[in-house]
């Protein structure tokens, strides 16, 4: 299995402090990739980073993606080379239905498989499918928009920003089932997270933390990790029982 | 001198096609409808419980509608109104009568497709009687020239418990010039909802004044715009509810999305004159959201793309 995304040596800085630091990442191909890391860390930067959002233009440092340099490449080249980001808070469109929303990704548009999409994420097509996506959704309700139309893509690689904010109780598992369909269908998955109940489903997981990366492992260790240390750390730095992974690397 | 009348209504037609309307409803006897060209009526079609009485004029064509008491008008009527010469003037007046717990929806296409110099007025006067609705959508095309100057006013009453909706769309081709005015009186009960839809480009100049006055107890209004402007086009959108009755409703929404060196500006007023009514208003004017054109972006859309649809969605 290969590496299908590098990040090395990544800067980020907005004013003068830096949100993300001496970054480095490997994430393989056709896997779940957690990163937990408590707010502030520097997870939806990091998300924007990738994604090549204005306004996130390291200040240093590569991100290679299926072998290619796309540090300075645009949104639309990322997307099209085959990444794409569902956003923490999605943002609404006045007038756009829903349907038109999840074809705009796909390939191949067919009503079949805009239906298939917002089945996966428990919304009935045929009380959505003509709605618009604007404020009058719930954010929830948004949300499962969104992370149908991120399916609908079949992207190589897709960033998912806390999928699981918004999202009742009750439609977590659906949210759960989505991003393993995701890895099924043959993405890769980078879920950014701080809910280890959600994180327990990926292959591999990163603790982030003041910008870096400062530990990484199975799942259910970062998770005990993450509640066992994070909780009393003022996270201005790596924990003193961290195996910090830029640190060990030096 | 039949066959230019062919040829004229047959170019009436392929504009009207290019404006989004469906020819088809001009041929079907079920379907009311009118097409008047410059000063010609080249078609009309009644049914039962609706009189269409035009008259020819030196400029235009004066047009009294009349829905019946009692009638629900099935289909849509279809007006088509135009102007095929680079140059002209057209002046409609139109009467629209929509008499006691009677019924109709209109869309009206105007089209003026080689427009370099020409003046559309359009004279508006709609009386909606009791229990009664009147919805009526006007689309505009005018060609990529910018010659057109389109001034509809429209002056109207709805009465009680009736309905009235209009909703104005100019998005294909240029604008050149556009001056709307609505003023609208709405009785006990009665609601009045205006929609302007608006994409100005180049040196289009664009100016709407709407007006709803809530006159009888619980009368409601909603007038909305939304105009996107482009290169150093300009707008100025005034929007007014007076609410006096009480348990009146009105709310205002203005969007206007600048683009390049456009310039834009919007005017609320609301007044209220009576302790138990109320209205509300929001306006906005700014760019287009830099997340919605990245979240476009991310699904593989070029800027230009993405902005296209953002925009298209927003006038749809």
């Amino acid at each position: 299995m290969g590496t299908i995304l590098e990040i090395e040596d990544l800067n980020l800085k907005k004013g003068n402090k830096y949100i993300i630091k001496d970054f480095n990442i490997e994430i393989e191909q056709n896997l779940i990739s957690v990163i937990l890391g408590v707010n502030g860390a520097g997870k939806s930067s990091l998300a924007y980073v990738l994604m090549g959002l204005s306004g996130y233009k390291p200040e240093k440092g590569k991100i290679i993606f299926k072998g290619k340099d796309i540090t300075n490449c645009s949104v639309t080249e990322r997307a099209k080379a085959g990444m794409t980001l569902a956003w923490q808070t999605p943002a609404n469109f006045e007038g756009l239905t829903v349907r038109e929303y999840i074809e705009i990704g796909m390939k191949n548009k067919s009503l079949f498989s805009v239906k298939e999409a917002l089945e996966k994420v428990a919304l009935d097509p045929v009380l959505y499918m003509n709605r618009v996506v604007d404020k009058s959704l719930s954010g929830g309700e948004r949300k499962r928009i969104e992370l149908a139309a991120v399916y609908a893509m079949h992207p190589d690689l897709v960033i998912l920003d806390e999928p699981d904010s918004g999202i009742d109780i009750l439609s977590l598992e659906n949210i759960k089932k989505l991003i393993l369909d995701f890895k099924e269908n043959g993405s890769t998955v980078l879920l950014i997270t701080h809910r280890d109940e959600v994180a327990e489903i990926g292959d591999k997981a990163f603790l982030m933390c003041n910008g870096k990366i400062i530990n990484e492992g199975s799942p259910a260790e970062i998770s005990d990790f993450f509640k066992d240390e994070c909780s009393k750390c003022d996270h201005k730095g790596a924990p003193e029982k961290s195996l910090a992974k830029n640190e060990r690397s030096e | 001198m039949a066959t230019k009348i062919i040829d004229e209504y047959a170019e009436m037609m392929k504009a009207y096609e290019q404006s989004g309307g469906k020819v088809g409803e001009f041929s079907n006897p079920n379907v009311p409808s009118i097409v008047i060209s410059g000063n010609k009526v080249l078609g009309k079609n009644e049914v039962k419980g609706l009189i269409i009485e035009p008259t020819p004029t030196k400029d235009g064509v004066d047009v009294k509608i009349t829905v019946k008491s009692g009638t629900k008008i099935l289909y849509p009527m279809a007006l088509c109104f135009g102007v095929l010469p680079k140059e002209g003037t057209q002046i409609i007046n139109m009467e629209a009568y929509i008499e006691d717990n009677a019924g109709m929806n209109a869309i009206s296409h105007c089209v003026f497709p080689n427009a370099e110099h020409i003046v559309h007025k359009m004279r508006y006067k709609v009386h909606i009687g009791k229990h009664s609705f009147f919805r009526y959508k006007e689309i505009h095309f005018h060609g990529d020239k910018g010659g057109v100057e389109v001034v509809p006013y429209t002056e109207g009453t709805v009465g009680e418990d009736s309905y009235f909706e209009s909703t104005f769309t100019l998005k294909e081709g240029r604008v050149g010039k556009l001056d709307i005015k609505y003023d609208v009186d709405v009785e006990k009960g009665g609601k009045l909802e205006l929609y302007s839809k608006v994409w100005a480009k180049d040196t289009d100049e664009v100016n709407i004044e709407e007006k709803g006055n809530l006159k009888g107890e619980e009368a409601k209004a909603l007038i909305k715009s939304r105009v996107v402007l482009e290169g150093n086009s300009h707008s100025k959108v005034v929007s007014v509810v007076n609410a006096s009755a009480p348990y009146s409703r009105g709310h205002v929404d203005c969007m206007e999305v600048v683009r390049d060196n456009a310039v834009a500006e919007a005017v609320p007023i609301v007044g209220v004159s009576n302790e138990l009514a109320k209205v509300t208003h929001e306006a906005a004017i700014g760019s287009l959201d830099s997340k919605e054109i990245e979240t476009l972006q991310a699904r593989g859309l070029t800027e230009e793309e993405a902005i296209k649809v953002v925009v298209g969605a927003l006038l749809k």
